[in-house]
């Protein structure tokens, strides 16, 4: 198995937490896992990206040309990654804050109103998580409960953000899974 | 200690804190600020002394200083950030005193860009600043060996009193992965140094110095050193032999970042038939050549890849001859270059491309 | 009856205008921009007085006011690039005033600006002049190789606090004592912003920066350096000001100052220096608006603003100030 996920955002979203919480998950499977952010001059404003790979392997090149999944917060980043991703691969998308669909059609699509869902779990800024669980439940790549362990470590200090973050979770995992082309494991 | 998921960067700072390192100087450069970062707030745990430098010559003459002084101390830049410190880089290696220094690559000349690049080989193996003198260069490959290799680097300083530069590059400081700090040093357990400036008190004193002006004692300090740098060549110089798939026909030959991409081509060229191995110098100076010399004499093709316009390739094609055809691949500016991007210059090589 | 036009896709969505507008005329969207943005919407256009404070606060250009048939306009000195800065930073605004004094006088065709390294590392994509990219800290030596082969030009750097106050220090100290006529725009904004937050030169005492996470300890980091006084104790004659640019108000002194800046090179009468007080909401983990109060509140104390030498006067008095 073989893994790469590009994750992107606005700087501010979070899109490089959930990346960490996605290689910290596959470091506790055993996988090998490497996390690279793309960085730029701006600190803010741009998009914000990182790549995640696992791999039953040793990890070669830690960036990736055509990623398996996207996860992508808003509309730079569905514009700058869409096309990358693998046939047969995973587009999640933030149709809070992305206002097209992906034009790809051979590819499994899961839109997810992430800000929404978020505050309804407690916090706007718990968007991520939604989209992270989107692309667990849809992707099978992780255990939701892994990935909610991790959460609960991260965020030992504010046992409200760890409520939160692990609702916003278990929703996007839902949505996800409604999602999940045949054959992904979950 | 248990496998943590850390940044290079971050790796590098801690593992220089395990190593016994107490003193930091340095000035912020993308993409290496991790370093500093991470340090200040972790050398001031340990009773150590974090020092954001008004420049990279500043910090270089700190450092200077401060391995005078006897204490092992770090720093850490970035391609531009680099260029600045050769002053004191040179005075440090001319006065024999030990001092790690990171170089996180980024794309030049000038200001270039702020990607990962290979660019600084040649300044790194060649001394890099004014006068006859070399740093010892050891170039990590992962998160994790960059860490065993800052550790290594303290202690090589000392045993040779040379400065030792960590060469790494954008990919290696910005990438989280496994890590693991595999030993620690005890500051009681540092080298003694009798020769540092550290008060004369009950013995002779001690003079930290680089200026010769007797020309017959100058060449005799140059023709030191180089006797001190042929003792690393014949006992420091250190390589992986990569040959998964039984006898290969190409030999993929590249360190640091290169070399893990050039894994990943290696393990895709078999199931395409072609049979590569990779040869990747962990030191950069002294240079693996003997040993590289035996690697090549059992293939057909000897293939140098670097984020470069071919700077190791210089030293490959001293150490296998100009009569040995060797080919090259590098990809610059930043970027980087694909598994897929070697795989196809090794079917090109072997024959069977298309 | 004023009107506000808003360049919607230019706009970062800092809401400095909105925060600006004495009349409330503006509220932010809900809707996002082509940029992924929130925009200022014209929501009470009849209570428009025509001011002009959200385009002096607008750090993108993204906002032009039309009045008795007269529009504001984008200086011909900027190009039409939109910048990179990060959303509620003063770069922008800056940019536009020293555009605005090079139109002013009728020099853009013999300007040449220096570009530091820093957050305004790319400024020679914004500033519609011919522009030279200096090394780390070396703009006012660069500035001196160029004035001193052309002295026709007029010649600008602008530079941050890292690259000026820490690793430019001795070229800015000896370009100003040696008297070069060239015009330095020394951007204070207390922090190392492109590199990612790191401690300045300038950076207040307990300000927390990523490499004084417990923030700044004067007892090892020193005080923040006061470019302005430092350099007001050379002899040589200068003009030497401090201006801000955390409200329109301070804004429209910080555009008579620079232009009176590069009024004195035009003369050619001697060294000019304007140090301009600057917001970085992202490293100082603020809201563009906060940013600006804090700017007021903390920084203003510590870096009085004023004219501090005058070639006419000499070094001015506090009292005169």
């Amino acid at each position: 198995m073989y893994d790469e996920i590009v994750l992107a955002g606005f700087g501010g979203q979070g899109v490089l937490l959930i990346g960490k919480l996605l290689a910290y998950a596959g470091m506790k499977a055993g996988r090998e896992v490497t996390w690279m952010p793309a960085y730029g001059p701006e600190m803010r404003g741009g998009t914000c990206n990182c790549t995640v790979v696992l791999s039953g392997r040793p990890i070669g090149s830690p960036i990736s040309k055509s990623p398996h999944g996207l996860i992508a917060l808003n509309l730079p980043s569905l514009d700058k990654f869409e096309a990358s991703v693998r046939k047969g691969g995973i587009i999640v998308v933030n149709t809070s804050l992305i206002n097209r669909m992906p034009h790809r059609t051979d590819v499994t699509v899961v839109p997810v109103a992430a800000n929404e869902v978020a505050l309804e779990c407690g916090s706007g800024k718990a968007a991520n998580m939604v989209a992270l669980g989107a692309y667990l439940g849809a992707s099978g790549i992780a255990e939701l409960e892994s990935v909610k362990a991790i959460v609960a470590e991260t965020f030992a200090a504010k046992p409200k953000l760890v409520t939160v973050n692990h609702e916003a979770l278990s929703r996007g995992f839902a949505l996800g899974r409604e999602k999940a082309p045949a054959g992904a494991v979950n | 200690m248990a496998k943590k998921l850390m940044k290079g960067c971050e790796a590098i700072g801690e593992a220089a804190v395990q190593a016994g390192c107490r003193l930091f100087f340095g000035y912020p450069i993308t993409p290496q600020n991790e370093i500093p970062e991470y340090l200040s707030a972790r050398l001031p745990q340990v009773g150590g002394t974090f020092v954001q430098a008004e420049s990279e010559v500043a910090a270089s003459n700190m450092l200077y200083g401060a391995s005078g002084a006897g204490c092992r101390c770090l720093t850490s830049s970035s391609s531009p950030g680099i260029s600045l410190m050769m002053e004191g880089v040179s005075y440090i290696a001319a006065s024999e005193l030990p001092v790690v220094i990171v170089n996180i690559m980024r794309g030049g000349p000038g200001l270039g860009g702020i990607l990962p690049s290979q660019s600084d080989y040649l300044q790194a193996t060649k001394g890099g600043g004014h006068g006859d003198y070399r740093c010892l260069v050891l170039a990590p490959s992962t998160v994790q060996e960059a860490a065993d290799l800052v550790m290594d680097a303290f202690d090589l300083a000392d045993k040779y009193r040379n400065p030792v530069l960590v060469l790494g590059d954008g990919l290696i400081g910005q990438m989280m992965e496994p890590v693991e700090f595999k030993r620690s040093t005890r500051l009681e357990d540092l080298p003694a140094k009798s020769w540092a400036t550290t008060g004369c008190k009950g013995r002779e004193r001690n003079i930290i110095n680089s200026l010769y002006l007797d020309p017959e004692v100058l060449e005799a300090h140059n023709w030191k050193l180089v006797r001190k740098y042929e003792e690393m060549a014949r006992t420091e110089c250190r390589h992986e032999f990569w040959s998964p798939h039984g006898d290969a026909d190409v030999l993929f030959v590249a360190y640091g970042s290169v070399a893990r991409i050039a894994k990943t081509a290696i393990d895709a060229l078999a199931e395409k038939g072609v049979k590569a191995a990779l040869f990747r110098p962990i030191t950069l100076f002294p240079f693996p050549g003997d040993a590289l010399e035996k690697a090549a004499a059992r293939v057909k093709h000897v293939l140098v890849s670097e984020l470069s316009t071919g700077q190791m390739l210089e030293d490959v094609r001293f150490h296998l001859g100009k009569h040995r055809p060797v080919s090259f691949y590098g990809r610059v500016g930043g970027v980087i270059m694909t598994p897929d991007e070697l795989v196809a210059e090794a079917l090109k090589l072997a024959g069977k491309a298309g | 009856m004023p009107t506000v036009l808003v360049e919607k896709d230019r706009c970062k969505g800092c809401g400095l205008c909105v925060s600006a507008c004495p009349s409330h005329v503006l509220a932010m969207s809900s809707e996002i921009n082509a940029r992924g943005y929130f925009f200022p919407l014209v929501e009470h256009p009849d209570d428009c007085t025509g001011c002009r404070y959200c385009v002096l606060v607008c750090p993108d250009l993204a906002i032009q006011v039309e009045n008795k048939g007269k529009t504001t306009a984008p200086p011909e000195a900027l190009t039409e690039k939109p910048m990179h800065y990060c959303p509620g930073c003063t770069h922008g605004v800056i940019h536009r005033l020293v555009a605005e004094a090079i139109d002013g006088l009728g020099v853009r065709e013999r300007t040449v600006g220096i570009a530091p390294v820093g957050c305004s590392v790319l400024a020679y994509e914004y500033f519609n002049v011919d522009m030279h990219e200096a090394s780390h800290g070396r703009a006012a030596a660069v500035a001196t190789g160029i004035k001193r082969a052309r002295p026709d030009l007029i010649v600008f750097a602008y530079q941050g606090d890292g690259d000026l106050a820490s690793i430019g220090m001795a070229e800015t100290i000896h370009a100003a004592n040696r008297g070069e006529k060239i015009t330095v725009i020394f951007v204070n904004n207390a922090i190392y912003g492109m590199t990612g937050g790191q401690m300045a030169p300038t950076t207040m005492p307990g300000q927390v920066a990523s490499t004084c996470p417990l923030g700044r300890d004067v007892t090892l980091a020193g005080y923040p350096i006061r470019m302005v006084e430092l350099l007001k104790e050379l002899k040589t004659p200068a003009y030497l000001t401090r201006v801000s640019v955390h409200d329109p108000k301070a804004i429209m002194q910080a555009r008579a100052a620079i232009k009176k800046a590069f009024q004195h090179q035009v003369n050619g009468t001697c060294y000019s220096f304007v140090e301009v007080l600057s917001t970085c909401p992202t490293g100082w983990g603020l809201q563009p608006h906060e940013a600006c109060d804090w700017l007021r509140d903390n920084m203003m104390p510590y870096y009085p603003l004023g004219e501090f030498k005058t070639p006419e006067k000499g070094v001015v008095k506090e009292t005169e100030r």
